[in-house]
This record gives C-alpha cells, structure tokens and sequence, in this order.
C-alpha cells in the first residue's frame, strides 16, 4: 500500500459508534485484522467469532470498503449472562483502498469465524521491472 | 438480539473508559484477574435453570487444536492460534496491521460447587466454543409446597 490507501486506526476493541446517517444508532465492535500485501495485492483477516455467512455484508464503495456483521450464537431458553467479556454482537470496520486496487475482483471466504479478504491490485499497477535498453 | 449479550450499550462506555485508562496508567495489572480487553478468547457465561453455559470467542483454532479439560473444578480451555505469515520467497510481502491474537493461550475458569463435571459438552461452531455443564441434581430449582 501506498500513499494513497491507508488502514484505519483501530485501539483494541474499541467500540465505534454507527455511522450517523443510519435512523438506528448501533454500537459496534472493531474486529481486529491482519493485512499483508505483496505483489499481487493485498489480503486481509478479520475475526468475526459467532458470525455465519449469511449475517456477513461487504460493500464496497467509492473506494471505501465496508465489512458489517452480526454474531449469531443459538443460546438455550431462559439464560441469564453472568459474566460478559464481549457485550455486543456486531462489528462494523471501514478501509480505504486506493485506486490501484482492482474491486471487481475481491474475494471473500469466511471460516471458522475468520474471514478472508483476497483484493487484486488492477494488472496495470502490478509492480514491473523495466527494461533499460543499451545502445 | 441473542440472550447472550447485554442490550444496553452503559457497559460498553464502562469499558471505553476503562481502556483509556487503562492506556493512561501504564501496562501495570491492577489484579489477579485477567483483563477482559486484552485476554484470548474473550469469554461470556451465562447460567440456565439446570446448565451453566460458556461462549469462548476463539475464531480460527482448528478444533482439534484446541484442549477443553476439568479438574478440581476448575475449566481449562487451552490452545494454540497460528500467525499469518506471508510466503518466505515472496520479498515483496509486507505487513501493515497485525492486531489479531497468535500464539498459546489459556484460561481457567472456576466452577460452582454444584456443576457437575461429568456432564459436559463443549462444540465448536463458526469461531466460538460453546461449553455447557450441567448442574447436579440437587442444585435444581424447586418449589417447596406449603403444608
């Protein structure tokens, strides 16, 4: 990545407020994330423990991208919490891609509450050796 | 929303503070108790009429990997989360953020009394263990007719 894509902050666990244009204010957690770049783009990890497929959303957006998910644990009638280390069931988490990043193509693989962002840099912003022809 | 979370938001401006706090006054524990903001897996427990329930919020541990044992009534969950790595051939390979868990955890959890260690149940499901030990018979809620 360069100067023109940045990774949000985030301070662990830090709880965000949602965004302001959405009627219902949400509290959401940050989930944390690995990212590594390399040649042919960059991936990255997020931990979204209790989230299944179908409560995963991804949206990208004028080079915004925007991982919102909903934890999703089955929990027995009539229990009563009694120690609470994560107190909210969503997380919500925005990055900044750069132009260079190829958005059509980013693939997206959740596993064992993990997911898996693979996004491509477009073929024309790939890294290239250049040539230098001797006379 | 699953009763397995607080609905009100007070806790989570509780721990917001706490955190800051936290990061004004140095990395000292303040107690024998492990910080819930920083340990792996982050852990919630709940109590039905005859189970005890516990969520460990451990994502991406190969279920094998990962030791669930009771002794002397005290829960153990142990295990190990691998780093990602980027290829050792790829020289262009660079890390920009690395905020999620890797290496050996443990945490032990002390069981009431009248949890009874031979009724457990522990499965692994999209990132979370869930544990549920029952309760001995004894323990049950019951009505006490008035004669």
């Amino acid at each position: 990545m360069n100067d023109t894509t940045q990774l949000a902050r985030r301070d662990s666990n830090s709880i965000n407020r949602a965004e302001p244009e959405r009627t219902e204010q949400r509290v959401t957690l940050s989930p944390a994330v690995d990212v590594i770049e390399n040649a042919h783009g960059v991936t990255l990890w997020a931990d979204l423990p209790g989230v299944p497929r179908e409560n995963l959303e991804i949206r990208v957006q004028d080079g915004n991208l925007r991982i919102e998910a909903s934890a999703n644990i089955p929990t027995r009638e009539g229990l009563r919490l009694q120690h609470a280390e994560v107190r909210v069931p969503h997380f919500a988490r925005s990055f900044t891609l750069g132009p260079e990043f190829d958005t059509s193509k980013i693939e997206a693989k959740l596993q064992d509450g993990v997911l898996k962002l693979s996004i491509p840099r477009r073929e024309e912003a790939r890294p290239r050796r250049i040539e230098v022809a001797v006379d | 929303m699953s009763d397995l979370y607080f609905t009100t938001d007070l806790f989570s401006q509780f721990d917001r503070l706490h955190q800051q706090m936290a990061t004004l006054f140095g990395g000292y524990p303040s107690s024998i108790r492990s910080d819930r903001l920083s340990a792996f897996p982050q852990i919630n427990i709940g109590t039905t009429d005859d189970t005890i329930d516990i969520v460990a919020f451990a994502p991406g541990i190969d279920p094998k990997q990962l030791e669930v044992s009771i002794d002397k009534g005290l829960l153990t969950i142990a295990g190990e989360r691998a780093a990602v790595t980027p290829d050792a051939s790829d020289e262009a390979a660079r890390h920009y953020a690395r905020e999620r868990f890797s290496g050996a955890f443990r945490r032990v959890i002390e069981l009431p009394q009248h949890a009874d260690p031979d009724k457990v149940e522990a499965r692994y499901v999209n990132g979370c263990l869930c544990i549920t030990v029952g309760k001995r018979e004894s323990s049950r809620p019951r009505a006490i007719t008035v004669q």
